[in-house]
């Protein structure tokens, strides 16, 4: 198994680096391209809920991130110490209507249900930690 | 964020950088409203390069469509990527956007 971990705080010019740490590890570990656009998404999608609503204080918090493969299966678990969310807990966006009833408010965490095969959420020792599973398929 | 534009008939044709994320997000919003606003209601996004987008991205695309919409214009959208598509089908946008396969198509 392989493991690579990345220590972002919480600024959302820290997504730079993200897709930074993406890239090398899609190189390194011969993952597919979409694979790793669809994962830069959700952890994108995960990174800023937390940057932009996790904390209730102005100070720099670590946000952990590991990432490994294990044969064709990526696991990537995120880690924050803000305030206890569980993303699993958002309702579905409305993906109907016309375009003046359009919103954004929860496609991110649709797009983390639908990228992903699994997603557990636990609140460990004040800490949120989200577990992300996803099985690429090499070609 | 260099973004290209090029006059194609009535419209105005313009392309996306490969990334539309929360890092660039705000920069496009302005240039668009900066274009919406200058009278150009006819707009074809060229999305040929486009790579990544996530819903910061999807936001601003959205925004414009809304407003141009309400100025009785037209915003297409052409030349997706798979992977684009299939975002915006997960979102639901392929039912509100008009996509086009060329940029011909997404200007006439």
């Amino acid at each position: 198994m392989k493991v690579k971990n990345l220590v972002l705080v919480n600024d959302e010019s820290q997504l730079e680096k993200l897709a930074e740490f993406l890239e090398n590890a899609a190189y390194e570990w011969d993952i597919p391209l979409k694979d790793t656009m669809n994962l830069n998404l959700v952890l994108e999608e995960l990174f800023t809920n937390i940057v932009f609503y996790g904390y209730t204080d102005q100070l720099s918090h670590e946000i952990l991130i590991q990432m490994s493969l294990d044969q064709d299966q990526i696991t990537v678990s995120l880690e924050d110490d803000g305030r206890e969310f569980n993303p699993l807990t958002v309702p579905e966006p409305d993906r109907s209507g016309q375009i003046e009833d359009r919103k954004i408010g929860g496609l991110g965490i649709f797009f983390v249900r639908n990228f992903t095969d699994d997603v557990t959420y636990q609140r460990l020792n004040n800490k949120n930690i989200l577990t992300l599973k996803k099985t690429i398929k090499k070609i | 964020m260099e973004l290209n534009e090029i006059k194609k008939g009535s419209y105005l044709v313009i392309q996306l950088p490969s990334r539309l994320d929360t890092s660039n997000y705000t920069e496009l919003e302005s240039k668009l409203i900066g274009i919406i606003d200058r009278g150009e209601h006819l707009i074809a996004v060229d999305c040929s390069g486009l790579v990544y987008i996530s819903s910061s991205g999807l936001r601003v695309l959205l925004m414009a469509l809304k407003k141009i919409t309400a100025a009785s214009g037209k915003f297409h959208l052409c030349c997706l990527q798979d992977n684009i598509r299939e975002i915006f089908e997960i979102s639901g946008f392929t039912s509100i956007f008009n996509i086009f396969e060329t940029v011909d198509e997404a200007c006439s």
